[in-house]
């Protein structure tokens, strides 16, 4: 087999299955809460782990395409904030229904904003994921506007991230450990993917009465 | 649960919802999401020729696409065509289904883009965010299309204005489409303005494509050149900004550069009929007769089962085919074809004129002179043909002295296109081979005259307000050149601002339909199109 014909197959394998945890997730999504912890808590699970698969396996495309040498974003348009948070929130909240979603805009922020709506969500959809996973009651969604950048965290009131992924991400060193490593390495990409007028986005981790994720872009 | 607040007033029992994806059990999907939220009149297509189908018979407030379809056709291509072919109005909320995220780049730039496109994988709740957000903004701008197609553009402007001043959140939505009103409306400065505006808050490759289009609109094609060249350099993916580079490096005189520039751009996406086309046309031109083949094969190829196939296709390969000498290939062409050929009066006579030509070169002049007698035939009957296909009947003509038949066919070129200096070049060679070059001068010169005067006198009359003689100055100038895009839009407008000030007959507004559509089959993406045809509904409207 040619290396071509190597990555058509590996990219078709991918898609195949991408396209297969899609329906998965849309049949499960037809199954309804009942109310009994021993139904709904390994239903909830399942959910979670389908659609933690499947992004990860559009990371994988994504990154695959990327070092064919395709570009770290698609397409910079205006979108509405409030949307794209009510988005989120959706997504967090169709996971865990135990959960306690809130969402806070600040009064700062504008009605528009430019950035990368698919990319930027795929980022920040991995942060929920870990916070839908290890939060205790509530996860929040903040964003405001500071010194220019639009900045959307994700904050839980778990115990924090460990120091070790602290450290790594603010010496920007590459993570290579799997699992939330590799969410994080994709989230800084697709952050510092996002430039405006010489400035550049980034992530940033901290431990706040929990774990806070944010992703800021100019 | 969090919505947002204005998002869930959408009322989707009373909507009605077409899905076209080409596996079954995404239908299935998502028919079972939309009725979770209450949408349960939807209808199902799997192919594009069925969602054609269905779009024609209904009114649809949503249209779900997969961008894949089976039938080697994509989303993107089903979306043009039903804009194209009116199928479908600005109300329609059209949504793209992709499990390419690479498809956001097409839409970026894209003239035709889909309201909103979701990324496989998604659930249920998302496909509804996305539904309740484009159809909020349906609502918003309902006034702004209404005024829109019923051809009042100033209206439509104030709309936007309205918008961007007190719903923030639309500000660029109502930029945006006060834009397209402002080309519509031809005020292509105050178009550039706005798109230098949008450029200033952020560069997104739509502003810029669109700052080049109301550049080229204005003949200032170097500055929409060197645009659109750094556009491409930093965008190469952006498909839409070759087919403009190509037409600003044709004004501009610089074929050479307008097929490299075609030629890239089949390269990114080689499944628009019409970028091959033309690929071909400008080949030819620059006589690269291999380059020329392969983009007229591949527009056959590729336009098969839409309506961007025509029978001029099929003259084009064969030309470049009897020009490489290859009479085998040119015949093949009527063969493997010729179910497509005679379905219409067009396609007999692309069908007669090869056919003559063939015969002509494989020395049976008589098979030739029948032949090209029932193209004559045909041409009498109505049947239209390109100008190019014309002078290759001009050229038969000529060679076997029926001077008389050239001249008259010729001075139907003339009229249809007088500002077209390849196709007069054409002519003259073929006349001066023939020895005949002093004829041609006075055949060219007699035949613009007409048309010409008529135009005049007809814009004349209108501007002093005498719509009615107006009208007919500028009617009998269409019939004299029924192809000549110019002639047919100008006689368009004058028709309709006659209809809305005055009022007529049906007889005129069935006229006005006719030309339109004339004028739409010859130059389809010409910007005024849109605004006459929006103009054209309003008064359909109204009536």
């Amino acid at each position: 087999m040619s290396d071509l014909e190597q990555q058509d197959l590996y990219a078709a394998l991918l898609h195949e299955m991408k396209n297969n945890l899609v329906l998965m997730s849309i049949t499960l999504d037809r199954v309804p809460h009942c109310g009994s912890e021993d139904h709904d808590k390994p239903l909830d699970e399942v959910r979670l782990l389908c659609q933690r698969a499947s992004e990860r396996l559009m990371q994988a495309l994504f990154i695959y395409k990327n070092q064919l040498g395709g570009p770290l974003l698609n397409a910079i348009d205006a979108y509405s904030v409030e949307d794209f948070v009510a988005e989120m929130a959706l997504q967090a909240d169709s996971l865990r229904s135990q959960l306690r979603i809130e969402t806070e805009i600040g009064a700062e922020v504008p009605p528009i904003w430019f950035f990368d709506r698919n990319m930027l969500s795929m980022a920040l959809i991995n942060a929920l994921h870990n916070s839908v996973a290890y939060a205790r009651e509530r996860i929040r969604i903040r964003v405001r506007v500071e010194d220019g950048m639009l900045c959307v965290a994700i904050k839980d009131d778990s115990d924090g991230y460990p120091p070790h992924i602290l450290k790594t991400v603010e010496e920007d060193k590459p993570l290579t450990s799997n699992g939330t490593g590799l969410g994080l390495r994709f989230a800084s990409i697709i952050a510092k993917a996002h430039t405006n007028n010489g400035r550049r986005g980034r992530l940033c981790l901290r431990n706040e009465g929990g774990a806070v994720f944010e992703i800021q872009v100019p | 649960m969090i919505v947002s607040p204005e998002a869930r007033l959408v009322d989707y029992k009373a909507k009605r919802a077409l899905v076209i994806d080409d596996y079954p059990s995404m239908r299935s999907a998502f028919k079972m999401a939309l009725a979770s939220f209450g949408m349960t009149k939807v209808d199902l297509a799997a192919t594009a020729s069925e969602a054609l189908v269905r779009v024609k018979g209904n009114q649809y407030d949503v249209i779900i696409s997969d961008y894949n379809l089976g039938d080697g056709r994509d989303g993107q291509q089903l979306l043009e065509e039903m804009r194209h072919r009116g199928l479908i109005g600005l109300e329609t909320a059209f949504l793209m289904v992709t499990a390419e995220s690479v498809y956001e780049r097409v839409v970026a730039a894209a003239e035709l883009a889909p309201d909103d496109y979701l990324i496989k994988p998604f659930n249920g709740e998302i496909l509804r965010t996305r539904l309740d957000a484009i159809l909020t903004k349906k609502e918003v701008f309902r006034e702004v299309f209404r005024q829109f197609s019923r051809g009042n553009l100033e209206a439509a402007i104030l709309g936007c204005d309205e918008i961007m001043k007190n719903q923030p959140k639309y500000f660029v939505d109502a930029l945006r489409f006060k834009g397209e009103v402002l080309v519509a409306s031809g005020e292509f400065e105050a178009a550039e303005a706005l798109y230098r505006q949008i450029i200033a808050l952020r560069a997104v490759p739509w502003s810029r494509l669109g700052l080049a289009k109301t550049l080229h609109l204005q003949r200032k094609d170097t500055a929409a050149e060197n645009l659109l060249l750094d556009m491409l350099d930093e965008h190469p993916e952006l498909v839409s900004g070759y087919d403009l580079l190509a037409d600003v490096q044709v004004n501009q005189n610089k074929l050479q550069e307008a097929q490299r520039t075609l030629s890239r751009g089949v390269e990114v996406s080689a499944k628009s009929p019409r970028r091959q086309r033309r690929l071909g046309e400008i080949a030819y031109q620059n006589k690269d007769m291999e380059c020329a083949e392969g983009a007229f094969k591949a527009a056959i190829d590729k336009g098969r089962h839409s309506i961007f196939l025509a029978a001029n296709d099929f003259a084009n390969l064969a030309r470049v085919h009897l020009e490489q000498g290859d009479t085998k290939a040119a015949s093949d062409v009527l063969t493997v074809n010729r179910r497509q050929l005679q379905e219409s009066n067009e396609g007999k006579l692309v069908n007669a004129v090869v056919q003559s030509r063939i015969s002509a070169q494989t020395g049976r002049p008589e098979e030739a002179r029948n032949a090209m007698r029932e193209a004559m035939q045909l041409k009498l009957k109505g049947a239209r043909g390109e100008p190019e296909l014309i002078l290759d009947m001009v050229e038969a003509c000529v060679k076997t002295g029926l001077d008389e038949e050239a001249s008259e066919l010729l001075s139907e070129v003339a009229r249809n296109a007088h500002d077209s200096v390849a196709l007069l070049d054409k002519a003259k060679r073929i006349y001066e081979e023939a020895g005949k070059a002093a004829e041609v001068a006075g055949i060219l010169q007699k035949s613009t005259a007409e048309v010409a005067r008529l135009s005049r006198e007809g814009a004349l009359l209108i501007q002093r307000g005498d719509f009615k003689n107006g009208v007919g100055k500028m009617l009998a100038a269409a019939k004299e050149a029924p192809r000549n895009p110019r002639v047919l839009m100008n006689t368009v407008w004058a028709i309709l601002r006659l209809l809305e000030t005055e009022g007529g007959d049906a007889s005129m507004l069935g006229d006005a339909r006719r030309l339109l559509d004339d004028a739409t089959y010859l130059i389809p993406d010409h910007p005024r199109l849109g605004g006459l045809r929006t103009m054209l509904r309003g008064i359909e409207v109204a009536r």
